[in-house]
């Protein structure tokens, strides 16, 4: 492989590795905020577990989101520069806004959430998990923003050797963004819903201890799985209307875009149809079929297959082009970028993120295993009561 | 507009450095001050709740400098190429020890990664010092070097002060036998922050030549600027939450 090569595979290979824990993250954080806000309603114990157990998962998956999201955004300067110098004053703009107006409150509201247990007054600690998941939201609006443009450079014309922004209305409405953003989000949703589900299948399957816990937690799943896959699937065939305007030969030029899109629709659509004629009808007696169990297992990691060949068919489809039609790949990549520097950060980024990944799932997978009982996020109350009353005079 | 957006870069950077430095300080120190599992567990648990709020300041460093001094930012990456992948590796390394570490019960497991958080600290302050020179002498020479290993010797004692302070402040009398007021960690902040500072007073006319368009800058200000005070004052809360009057560590932490 030459250097633009492997550039472009760095690129790639962390690009999914961070949309596959990002997918999950999405579609968990409301999930999370919905059974923190039925804990702080009821006040009853069940739902306090459910937070803690499934807020315990989306915390693990996170960490693996932070670590390849930075490495992506330094990226953008190391391998890239020819892409700030030629767009920069526009295609910056977004991912400012995503750091500072998005990012930073995400991070910080997130830390208050998973160390406020037993400090924060009740209803502020709820309002953090709210924070994070609607700060995760306008993040995934403005990345994807920044990525449309890519797609289809909306609201800039070219002066001199660089592009400028003329027109931000145009860049945030753009076409190839406004349908993409629901799939995107349907997706995470969809993802979210069927970890929940698989995970809490696991624990009916194999009769562990809290069938209430996970009878209540399976239908959540079923149920936000049904609402994630009905937008993500609408919202993926109304893509074909703007690709088809502003990328033509998207599909027929690329074999592996062609490949990517054709996988994500049979397995997404598949999935769609199982779940709004079999599962959605069942769900008041799903969790008592125990022979439907191992199948929900089984099924759980095809959103994030999908969600990699939806990616692929959009990023493929694009090349040569980095912006469409203005920039190509190769004259993006940074001057002076040498073979032993891309292969240093390679072997540094893909094989520590890639290890990471591995030591990541598997201890998401242990925290299922062992159930509600050994959370450990918001375990143990405080010592002493006064310390409650003490944080409330914040 | 110009001012204004070079003083949040400015801001960010010293932010991140006063702040995130006292972590950075606080994993450098970790087998010295945490001869036990037990103390060990009581600094992670000490800087636990902040991380996250410190050092997201970088990640709006490198959001900041792409949306308003585009040209720099890839200037300064490639130019730095082996320092910034040895500062992400490190805080990637540093970080998966700080989420990983209490995941699984075996005494081995959790020490591995305690590990992992000290090669890490260190890692990211040698690199920040040598970054810092490399900066300075505007990009010439090779970024690793003898005077580049001199900056990284400074910044690292720098934030081992801010660590050691920090965690006396935070736990006082307990793992350093000394403590330390909010007055004193406000001191070895400034400490920690100097270098950059400096830095970043000398390299002002360089940032302000190659600053994005005033229609970017605009577009950034409407953007972002309603949502700073919020940014504050979230920052404001973290500080005031996790402040040792407030929280005694009686609570096991998530990390």
């Amino acid at each position: 492989m030459d250097v633009l090569d492997l550039a472009r595979t760095q690129f790639a290979v962390t690009g999914s590795l961070h949309f596959l824990f990002v997918v999950l993250t999405l579609g968990l954080a409301p999930l999370v905020a919905i059974m923190h806000t039925r804990h702080a309603m009821t006040g009853r114990p069940v739902h306090e577990r459910m937070t803690r157990f499934w807020g315990q998962i989306y915390v693990i998956n996170y960490a693996l989101g932070i670590v390849t999201g930075l490495v992506m955004e330094f990226q953008f300067g190391m391998s890239w520069s020819g892409l700030s110098h030629y767009a920069g004053d526009i295609f910056g703009a977004p991912l400012a806004i995503e750091t500072l107006g998005a990012f930073f409150l995400e991070s910080t509201f997130l830390g208050l959430w998973i160390f406020g247990w037993h400090r924060l007054p009740k209803w502020l600690h709820l309002a953090c998990i709210w924070l994070v998941t609607l700060t995760a939201y306008v993040s995934a609006f403005w990345i994807m923003v920044a990525n449309s443009f890519l797609q289809n450079p909306a609201g800039a014309v070219e002066r001199g050797d660089h592009l400028v922004l003329t027109d931000f209305g145009a860049l945030v409405t753009n076409p190839m963004l406004t349908m993409a953003l629901p799939h995107v989000l349907g997706a995470g949703l969809w993802t979210g819903g069927f970890v929940v589900m698989g995970a809490s299948a696991y624990h009916l399957f194999r009769r562990t201890a809290g069938q209430e816990f996970f009878t209540g937690s399976l239908r959540l799943g079923v149920v936000a799985a049904f609402a994630g896959s009905l937008v993500t699937v609408g919202f993926g065939y109304a893509q074909f209307g703007p690709v088809s305007l502003f990328q033509p030969d998207k599909f027929n030029g690329a074999p592996l875009a062609g490949i990517g899109l054709g996988f994500m629709i049979l397995i997404g659509q598949l999935l769609q149809f199982l779940i709004m004629f079999v599962l959605l009808p069942t769900v008041y007696w799903l969790p008592r079929w125990r022979w439907a169990h191992p199948i929900l297992m089984l099924i759980t990691p095809l959103p994030f297959l999908a969600a990699i060949f939806g990616w692929l068919a959009r990023e493929v489809g694009r090349q040569p082009w980095l912006v469409y039609g203005r920039l190509t790949v190769a004259d993006a990549m940074s001057p002076g970028l040498t073979r032993g520097m891309i292969t240093l950060s390679f072997v540094g980024f893909v094989g520590v993120l890639g290890l990471l990944a591995v030591v990541d799932y598997l201890l998401i997978a242990r925290t299922v295993r062992r159930g509600p009982g050994a959370a450990t996020l918001g375990a143990d109350g405080p010592a002493d009561s006064t310390e409650r009353a003490h944080a409330l005079s914040l | 507009m110009d001012i204004l957006w070079t003083g949040v870069l400015a801001l960010l950077l010293i932010g991140y450095f006063a702040l995130e430095g006292s972590g950075i300080g606080a994993g450098m120190l970790l087998p010295a001050l945490g001869r036990t599992q037990p103390d060990r567990d009581r600094v992670v648990a000490a800087m636990a709740p902040f991380v996250l709020a410190n050092e997201v300041w970088l990640v709006a460093v490198a959001g900041v400098l792409f949306g308003a001094f585009p040209s720099i930012e890839g200037e300064v990456l490639s130019g730095l190429y082996p320092l910034v992948v040895t500062l992400l590796v490190s805080w990637i390394l540093r970080d998966a020890g700080l989420w990983f570490r209490r995941r699984l019960d075996g005494h081995a497991w959790r020490a591995g990664w305690d590990w992992m958080i000290c090669l890490g600290s260190y890692g990211l302050a040698l690199s920040w010092g040598m970054a810092l020179v490399a900066m300075a002498g505007g990009l010439s020479g090779p970024p690793i070097g003898l005077p580049g290993l001199g900056g990284g010797l400074v910044v690292a004692a720098a934030f081992a002060l801010h660590g050691w302070t920090f965690l006396s402040w935070r736990l006082p009398g307990q793992v350093t036998g000394a403590s330390r007021t909010g007055r004193a960690l406000l001191a070895s902040a400034g400490v920690a922050a100097l270098p950059v500072a400096v830095l970043l007073a000398a390299l002002a006319p360089w940032l302000l030549e190659h600053i994005a368009p005033s229609g970017t800058l605009n577009v950034l200000s409407v953007m972002i600027l309603p949502f700073a005070p919020l940014m504050l004052g979230a920052q404001v809360w973290v500080w005031r939450t996790f402040n040792p009057r407030r929280a005694t560590d009686r609570i096991p932490s998530f990390f």
